[in-house]
């Protein structure tokens, strides 16, 4: 063999025909070319792909002992495989040929012959000087993988997965959607043989599903692709279709389901159920919930409330399940019902729209209901029976969730309580005319049931030691203990002669009227404050009879307290002083007589976010009070505590007297001691306690189990809950502005007068009527409301709402992109009134009517119900249009006259095709059209110019006028018609260019993947092993999918059965003894490639990962790394051959004479 | 996407009628090189002063590639790769964006005007797009004119 020896290079210059020869004078590149160093014999021929040019340069090779090989033909993209084949027949490496692209590059793109022909004798000078430098390389192989990859479920995707799995290949389908099918399972009819599209099609999904080794993985989409041809790892999510394999597909769930929303499927023109099946032949036939996150009232909620559920049920009227559904998730439903803050209602979407739902008076109602109907309901069993006890202190709102929560899951919990009555501050803290005792009472009674013991006046640090609980001893010898002591310390103002009588703590004032001990109260009362417990204790003081006024040293604005409980307080008569603080208490004989205050003005905001008052100089004055009330905030009593001072390792508390724990497992310095509710936050809210109950609790159970306290489920309601769709409720619902606006329901209040006279409610709840009104405000946020109906009907238990999405990983040979097209937005098309008038409708909306599982049961029918007297079908829409696609659509026509004869066939309607060129290409098709034309359609030539209301038209009844010109006799024409068909382009799926990046493919100009050659390879692509079927690679037909989708497989076939695949040896190798151990290249890598080898000091690329992008052989300081078949030897040959002066070319100036570079 | 074909062609040239300038493009093998293969299955004309090397990624542009260009006789230099996120070798274009920004303020330091070296995106459905970039590039080296090259 002659290639080790010194270079004895042989040029061939291809004609191509006229190709190359027409604009490049072939012989003269042949002759300067034989003026190069080391050329031993040039040569031209008509066609060097030709068997006899291929057989020239094998003469060459064994004759002339020619050792290096250049063809100057076309791109080396076409046929350098071609000649290293023939290179490799006459036993030379393949890798010592090099291509000169003067076709392409050259003879096409340029008309100057002499300029030409000058630049591919650059070119070739190029060629000769870098492949003297070439070295023999050995072809890399890589097993192939057989497994393939089809993206996409339409036609395409199933036609290949049939074919490759036939021939007993795995086959994964990923397929976004809830089942296979496609467009084509929404069409009724095709064209031209007017098959049935289901009969054809569903055989083919069938059989897809039944076969073993073509796994099907619909609601998947691929999210990465590593590797290459042969060896492709994929990353697949699979998104949780929330309902399991399980399913029988038996309906049942339809029945209960209370959502509805409008139905993708059939384009959005009828609706179907959060839980649902696209369409009766899907397959998989597993039913699926569409469920976009939670609702964000459920988000917002801190004991993850299905508010949104319970809402859906009683808009449905089912308040029995609505009630069972709250009490799932709380324990204290009625007391929630009527004085929860609601951060439900705030995160509502419908606020978007008008007001939020009347979230809390709706759970009202369904416990109102509940406590009507069913006197005495019964909590389910405990899941458990676990032996261990627990001591919870404290009744409250958190104590009680904690305890509810632990006896349901199998503890037995008492409760120890200090006062004779048990709710924390919903019994001492709350006003009855806010929470009525026997409400409260009511939902005791139920929490009693599960088990739970409460021992009431028994006080901690007074009756018994937190020591105790945790002893052995056999009264108590309690597993863990959950303190939820609550915060009962009023904060006093620290004015001056607060210890004056008269002045008594707002807290400690509620506390003393709720238990029933003599409480008096003066005739002209201040209470200094402005939140929710200043409220009460307004309210609650104008009950006792007395002249209230509260003082506030902010403003309304910034008034901490619920909206409604001030609306209350003004109804009922409490005075409000803003921008006031109190100075000194003004005492006659150790009596209060007065407040002694100053004016404020409001400053910037404070760090809190909340202007601060700054006291006015001079505005000093004294008001006339016997009683002052301040309810400035509250904290927890710590005297319980050894004097209130812990030790080191104990219990810990913050400056504001608040218990110290973990943040996630509220667990105290002491282990199996948690703490929680106000006693943890400070004064908070009821749901915010019950919040911390839950958590607790799910922190006990794991503490008691042994298990490490962390990875926990049970909800926190982030500070801004995720509010769903910032435009919509969700993603195919209409938007917030298309809402009609509806009043929210308002509650019926007592009249203030009667209402001061006792402590009863001061409103009424909804009735059943106004509740339904009202919950059906609901927007059904994420579709899913989780109610969970559908799970307690479901016959083989297959609803999981719980699922996750999951990343699966594949390992796969090849890839078959046919993700289809999106039909075009008839939106955009503003004179066609899409969307505007009823009866304008798309093709895809038409092919729903059609069929006989759509919206209508394949009737054509108007709005109005009636069937149309005539319709118009425009013909391209948006496409063969400047404004939008440039392209045609190609399918259109046919679809288009498809209708014509179906219209015809189905109605007695007059049918106009407006049409600009009649594109009837196929087998069968223009036989079609002119069948079309016998049945009477009659078809105008002219483009729509506008479609609008008949001037005649009342208005509801639709009539519309088609205006156009019709070229064809040169025309204005208007034609009234009942209905209009819109044949909108095929488009790139909107997610085409994302799709791309993660398999490395082009798109052409007009958005489509980019097929690796427009006439050779429609099939490849640019990435080896990566194909293309459908409209994914442009609009086409049926027969036209299927038949890209067969040759697909075929070429996926033919990879498979060669066994391996040769992958080139373009790699990048380190020369050792030059690499100073610098690691820059170790970062370039995006492969990972490179390691460093410590103990030699140098860097080494592993050749399996090594890709050959060159990209560190570019960066190496000490140009230690070589990149085979690039080398910078290679490369700089090739720009000195194109930059030396050409002989018979035109006078170059600025080049420099032969002999001077490198 | 508008289609700018002939209009860079028509210019005068600048220096003398005979004078063509010498450019070099290096093209990564898999967008730019292929998008230039499509201007020529299109046959949309582009300048013949540009001639163009291949390389397999434009992350594999050594700055000595530019250097030596340039003092070999070239008088401009153009570096092409595909778009910012779709390199076939996910991030190679990344790296000779980094490259050029220097390697254009060290030509400066050359006495070299930088408007010599240009780097642009081509994919490979660009035909188009890569023949206005050689149009244009060649239309502004004929208004710089010829590079002298100190010894």
């Amino acid at each position: 063999m002659a290639e080790n020896g010194e270079p004895r290079v042989g040029v061939y210059v291809c004609h191509c025909g006229f190709n190359i020869a027409a604009t490049v004078d072939v012989e003269a590149v042949r002759d300067e070319a034989a003026t190069r160093p080391n050329v031993v014999v040039a040569r031209d021929y008509q066609f060097m792909c030709s068997n006899a040019g291929q057989d020239l340069i094998k003469q060459d090779i064994e004759e002339k002992g020619v050792n290096r090989v250049v063809v100057a033909a076309c791109s080396p993209l076409m046929h350098e495989p071609t000649f290293r084949a023939a290179a490799e027949e006459a036993d030379l490496n393949p890798y010592l040929v090099q291509i000169a692209n003067i076709r392409e590059q050259c003879a096409w793109v340029h008309d100057d012959r002499q300029a030409a022909t000058t630049k591919a004798e650059q070119l070739v000078n190029g060629a000769v000087g870098r492949v003297a430098l070439h070295e023999p390389l050995d072809p890399m192989y890589a097993e192939m993988n057989p497994a393939t990859l089809v993206v996409g479920g339409g036609i395409a995707g199933i036609q290949a997965a049939l074919s490759i799995s036939e021939a007993g290949n795995d086959v994964y389908l990923v397929e976004r959607k809830s089942t296979i099918g496609g467009m084509m399972a929404k069409f009724d009819k095709t064209f031209p043989t007017l098959d049935c599209a289901a009969c054809i099609l569903t055989p083919k999904m069938v059989s897809a599903d039944r076969r073993d080794n073509l796994h099907l993985m619909t609601m998947c989409e691929v999210e990465s692709v590593e590797g290459f041809v042969g060896n492709f790892k994929v990353k697949v999510r699979q998104k949780a279709r929330f309902v399991t394999d399980a399913c029988t597909s038996c309906g049942e769930c339809l029945n209960v389901c209370p959502v509805n929303v409008p139905d993708p499927f059939n384009e959005y023109v009828s609706t179907r159920h959060a839980i649902h099946k696209a369409f009766p032949q899907a397959i998989p036939s597993t039913y699926v919930i569409e469920k976009q996150g939670s609702p964000p009232c459920m988000e917002a909620c801190p004991i993850h409330q299905n508010a949104a559920g319970y809402v859906a049920l009683i808009a449905d009227g089912r308040f029995e399940e609505a009630a069972k559904l709250i009490r799932k998730r709380n324990p204290l439903p009625f007391v929630c019902g009527r004085v929860c803050y609601h951060p439900c209602e705030t995160a509502c979407s419908r606020g978007k729209v008008d007001d939020p739902v009347a979230i809390r008076g709706l759970k009202r109602l369904a416990m109102d209901w509940e406590r009507e109907h069913i006197p005495d309901p019964e909590p389910p069993p405990a899941k458990h029976d676990h032996g261990e006890k627990v001591a919870i202190i404290g009744s409250g709102p958190a104590g009680l969730t904690c305890a509810f929560d632990l006896a349901q899951e199998g503890y037995k919990v008492t409760v120890f309580e200090k006062h004779n009555k048990l709710g924390g501050m919903l019994a001492v803290g709350l006003p009855d005319y806010r929470c009525p005792p026997e409400i409260v009472e009511r939902d005791l009674d139920y929490i009693r049931k599960t088990g739970v013991e409460f021992r009431t006046e028994v006080e901690l640090g007074v009756d018994f030691k937190l020591a105790d609980l945790l002893s052995d001893k056999p009264e108590f010898g309690y597993g863990a203990v959950f303190m939820a002591l609550g915060a009962h310390r009023g904060l006093q103002l620290r004015v001056p002669g607060e210890e004056a009588e008269g002045v008594i703590l707002g807290i400690d004032y509620l506390r003393e009227i709720n238990l029933g001990r003599p409480q008096p109260t003066g005739k002209k009362v201040a209470v200094i404050g402005g939140g929710n417990t200043a409220m009460d204790v307004a309210r609650t003081a104008r009950r006792q009879g007395a002249d209230v006024s509260i003082l506030y040293r902010r403003t309304a604005d910034e008034m901490p307290a619920d909206l409604e409980e001030v609306e209350g307080a003004i109804a009922e008569g409490v005075h409000f002083d803003y921008l006031v603080s109190p100075l000194e208490v003004v005492v006659e004989n150790g009596k209060v007589t007065g407040l002694r205050c100053i004016n404020n003005e409001l400053a910037e905001p404070d760090e809190t976010g909340r202007a601060r008052p700054i006291p006015i100089e001079g505005s000093e004055h004294i008001r006339e009070f016997d009683m002052i009330i301040p309810s400035v905030s509250q904290q927890p009593f710590r005297t319980w505590f050894k004097g209130g001072v812990p030790e080191k390792g104990e219990i810990g508390f913050t400056k504001w007297d608040t218990l110290i724990v973990e943040p996630d497992s509220l667990q105290t310095g002491l282990p199996g001691v948690f703490g929680g509710g106000d006693v943890v936050l400070g004064p908070a809210s009821i749901v915010e306690a019950m919040g911390q109950g839950r958590r607790a609790a799910e922190a006990i159970d794991k503490y008691l189990r042994g298990r490490p306290l962390e990875n926990f489920e049970t909800h926190v309601a982030p500070p801004d809950p995720v509010r769903g769709f910032v435009k919509r409720p969700y993603e195919h619902g209409p938007t917030y502005d298309q809402i009609e606006k509806m009043p929210r329901a308002r509650l019926e209040a007592r009249d203030p007068a009667t209402r001061l006279a006792d402590y009863d409610a001061v409103d009424f709840g909804l009735t059943e009527e106004e509740g339904i009104r009202e919950a059906s405000r609901c927007l059904h946020c994420g579709v899913c409301v989780e109610c969970h109906s559908c799970e307690n009907v479901c016959p083989p238990d297959a609803v999981r709402l719980d699922m996750k999405d999951e990343i699966v990983e594949l390992e796969v040979g090849q890839i078959l992109i046919s993700t289809g097209f999106k039909s075009f937005d008839a939106t955009r098309m503003t004179p066609y009134g899409y969307g505007r008038y009823d009866n304008v409708v798309t093709s895809t909306e038409f092919e729903r009517m059609l069929n006989s599982t759509g919206p209508t049961g394949g009737q054509i029918l108007c709005k109005n119900g009636k069937p149309p007297r005539s319709v118009a079908i425009v013909h391209c829409v948006g496409s063969r249009d400047e404004n939008y696609n440039r392209y045609c659509s190609r399918v259109c026509c046919m679809a288009a006259l498809k209708f014509a004869h179906l219209v015809k066939d189905r109605t007695d309607a007059e049918l106009y095709e407006f049409y600009i060129d009649m594109r009837a290409f196929g087998k069968g098709y223009e036989e079609f059209y002119l069948r079309v034309l016998d049945e009477g359609a009659n078809v105008i030539r002219g483009k729509v110019v506008e479609v609008m209301p008949a001037k005649n038209a009342t208005n509801g009844d639709g009539h519309l006028v088609v205006r156009a010109e019709d070229t064809l006799i040169g025309r204005f024409r208007e034609i009234p018609v009942d209905m209009v068909v819109l044949m909108g382009a095929i488009e790139p799926q909107p997610d085409a260019e994302q799709v791309g990046r993660v398999f490395s493919l082009s798109r052409s100009p007009d958005g489509f993947f980019l097929e690796r050659h427009p006439k050779l390879d429609p099939i490849g692509t640019t990435t080896d092993g990566v194909y293309l079927a459908g409209c994914a690679q442009g609009p086409k037909d049926i027969p036209d999918t299927v038949a890209q989708a067969q040759a697909a497989a075929a070429d996926i076939l033919g990879m498979i059965s060669k066994g391996e695949v040769t992958i080139e040896p373009v790699r990048a190798t380190v020369q050792e003894h030059l690499c100073g151990g610098c690691k820059t290249c170790l970062g370039l890598c995006p492969y990972t490639a490179i390691t460093f080898d410590e103990e030699h000091n140098n860097a080494v690329i592993n050749q399996a990962l090594c890709k050959g992008c060159g990209t560190c052989v570019a960066a190496c300081p000490a140009a230690a790394i070589t990149g085979a078949g690039f080398t910078d030897e290679q490369i700089l040959a090739e720009l000195d051959g194109i930059l030396a002066p050409i002989a018979s070319g035109p006078m170059q100036s600025g080049a420099i004479p032969e002999g001077v570079a490198t | 996407m508008t289609m700018t074909t002939e209009a860079p062609l028509r210019e005068p040239e600048v220096v003398t009628a005979e004078w063509r300038p010498r450019i070099v493009a290096f093209l990564c093998n898999w967008c730019s090189y292929t998008g230039a293969d499509l201007a020529g299955i299109s046959r949309i004309q582009w300048d013949p002063s540009v001639s163009i090397v291949r390389v397999m990624c434009s992350g594999r542009m050594d700055p000595t590639f530019v250097a030596k260009a340039f003092s070999m006789g070239a008088d401009g230099v153009i570096i092409s790769g595909c778009h910012p996120g779709d390199c076939h070798y996910q991030e190679g274009n990344y790296k000779t964006l980094r490259r050029v920004h220097l390697l254009k303020r060290l030509v400066a330091g050359f006495g070299i005007d930088p408007d010599r070296l240009e780097l642009v995106w081509v994919s490979a459905s660009e035909g188009d797009q890569w023949a206005e970039t050689a149009n244009e590039m060649a239309a502004r080296i004929r208004i710089l004119g010829p590079l002298e090259v100190g010894s």
